[in-house]
């Protein structure tokens, strides 16, 4: 059988984009003749995703990420390349594809008809995917604890904060229990709980449907939370394609030794490690990764150490390095 | 197959007429701005042509055709392309034409609950008075000309993957259908050739046609007219269709 759920290859795609130069003669000008730029945003990206897997597809603003999800879902026709989604092309948009993938943007969490309430959503969903009664009725009891969409259920979705939007536009993404989940941007905008909830939701979520999830986020705790493998695209080309951890190892040097020494002073570790931050006797230090053992035992010996602690950077200030300098 | 697409049709009738729940005082104010054509025709008609019965049945048939053809993919379904909206119904497994359709079969449910009601009092003020069996055999012509202008605006509206300027090219097509649909004046009392010429255009068919078989006019090649230009605008909209989505690019949306 096979477990290969997104198969993307050679992927590119340029669009061209009316410029023109700023004044009142530029735009009469334009008029007659129109100018226009090719932008690349994707350039030749190639990954695989299996089933089950929850990869984390990141990247800075413009790089190419949402592009790159539209076309696997089929709203974009790419330039050059192919795409694979079980089996289907994206863009030819047969029916059996589209019952199994669902995309669901931060950005647009809920589209369609907002004057409806959230159940009369849900019910359209029914129809239009065609899910069996007692199916229906089941998923939507999960999905309502899940969510807790009780309290939203008979409100118009126009009405529905950006977070309950959010819960209702997975529910409505969800009920029909799509193979593929494209998530652009799912927490942009919530509060810390309300983040929180969804992430573990869409945890719980991939663990018991065995779907295959690609996620763009600028969080990184959703990253940190749900994507063991990061794909990192920047400029349109794929930069890093691995275990989230290795990304680490790759892009920064060196780790940080966290260690509580009341007694100690910023004497005691000169010409040992390089201090990054004190507060509250917790000194932070930055280590180079083949001599984190050798500072390890000497800050042991010099230094009176209530506790130790070695740690790779902070997931953000790693993917902050690599959008700065690339991988 | 059918049947499903049949259900999904009704339901997104149903949803996008909920949808416009909240826009009912625009949907009144529509009504009276789509009637207004055809009611300066019949002022204006009656004044040149006193005691003409033909002239009044006319121009209130032609009020209640206008409310029932109306269409503004222009602004439905072009907006939905420009603001990146239409993405939504790309995603769904249903022909994407359901989206505009049912919107648009929503949009003169609305049109209807005011534009009839207005028609009625036009009708009586005005003495209009109809043969039940020509009205019986406008119906058809009605509905025909009811999807051949929604095929005719969508079919327009689709050049939003190409241009920005859809509205002016609707417009446009409002303003010969208007002189040449037979608002400005009904096609035969048009002077050659333009009589001619608004026979070989499809405006005579959206509008002037099942108002002059309401007032008793003949048939005629009316029906094969009516299925000859939404077989035109069907295919032509299935092609453009087709190449247009392969521009879709909502940068940014």
């Amino acid at each position: 059988m096979d477990v290969t759920a997104v198969v993307v290859d050679d992927l590119t795609m340029t669009y061209r984009v009316p410029v023109r130069e700023a004044g009142l003669a530029a735009a009469f000008k334009s008029v007659l003749h129109r100018r226009f730029r090719d932008v690349h945003a994707v350039r030749g990206v190639s990954f695989e995703v299996a089933a089950g897997e929850v990869v984390g597809f990141i990247g800075p603003n413009g790089a190419g990420k949402t592009t790159t999800m539209k076309m696997m879902s089929g709203l974009l026709h790419p330039t050059g390349g192919d795409v694979k989604v079980l089996g289907h092309t994206p863009w030819r948009r047969q029916t059996p594809f589209l019952k199994q993938i669902a995309l669901v943007r931060g950005s647009q969490p809920t589209g369609g008809q907002q004057e409806l309430t959230l159940l009369d959503s849900l019910l359209y969903q029914k129809v239009l995917y065609e899910i069996p009664g007692a199916e229906y009725l089941r998923t939507l009891d999960e999905l309502v604890v899940m969510l807790e969409l009780e309290p939203l259920l008979d409100r118009q979705l126009r009405a529905l904060s950006l977070g309950e939007k959010m819960r209702a536009g997975l529910a409505l993404s969800l009920l029909y229990r799509p193979r593929v989940l494209f998530l652009d941007e799912p927490t942009l905008g919530l509060d810390v709980s309300a983040a929180a909830a969804i992430r573990r939701f869409l945890a719980a979520y991939a663990a018991e449907t065995g779907a295959a999830i690609l996620l763009t986020s600028h969080y990184m705790a959703d990253v940190e939370s749900l994507c063991r493998r990061l794909i990192l695209i920047d400029h349109g080309s794929v930069r890093y394609d691995g275990p989230r951890e290795r990304l680490a190892v790759r892009l920064a040097p060196c780790k940080i030794i966290r260690i509580t020494a009341p007694s100690a002073t910023m004497w005691d570790f000169l010409d040992v490690a390089e201090v990054v931050a004190a507060h509250d006797d917790i000194w932070e230090l930055r280590v180079p990764r083949d001599q984190v053992a050798e500072v390890t035992s000497t800050l042991l010996r010099a230094i009176d150490v209530v506790d130790l602690s070695v740690e790779e950077p902070a997931l953000e200030a790693v993917i902050d390095l690599a959008y700065r300098e690339g991988v | 197959m059918t049947a499903r697409l049949a259900r999904l049709l009704g339901l997104r009738v149903r949803n996008q007429f909920l949808d416009w729940a909240s826009s009912w005082t625009f949907a009144a104010t529509l009504a009276v701005n789509y009637a207004i054509g055809p009611l300066i025709g019949l002022v204006v008609w009656t004044a040149v042509l006193p005691g003409d019965r033909n002239t009044v049945n006319y121009f209130v048939a032609l009020v209640g055709v206008y409310l029932v053809t109306a269409s503004f993919e222009d602004y439905t379904f072009s907006e939905a392309v420009y603001d990146g909206r239409i993405s939504h119904d790309l995603l769904k497994p249903q022909p994407v034409i359901i989206g505009p359709a049912g919107e648009n079969i929503a949009i003169r449910l609305w049109l209807g609950l005011f534009g009839l009601p207005l028609t009625i009092v036009v009708a009586i003020v005005a003495g209009a008075s109809y043969r039940p069996s020509a009205l019986l055999l406008a119906v058809p012509a009605l509905l025909g000309a009811a999807i051949v202008r929604f095929l005719w605006t969508w079919l327009l509206a689709l050049t939003a993957f190409w241009t920005e300027r859809v509205h002016a090219i609707v417009a446009f097509s409002h303003i010969l259908a208007y002189l040449l649909g037979g608002t400005a004046a009904p096609i035969a009392d048009l002077p050659e050739p333009w009589r001619w010429i608004a026979l070989a255009l499809p405006f005579y068919a959206m509008l002037g046609l099942p108002a002059d078989i309401a007032t008793g006019a003949p048939v005629g090649a009316g029906y094969l007219l009516l299925l000859g230009w939404g077989s035109l605008f069907a295919g032509l909209a299935a092609v453009v269709w087709r190449r247009g989505i392969r521009r879709y690019s909502v940068v940014g949306a």
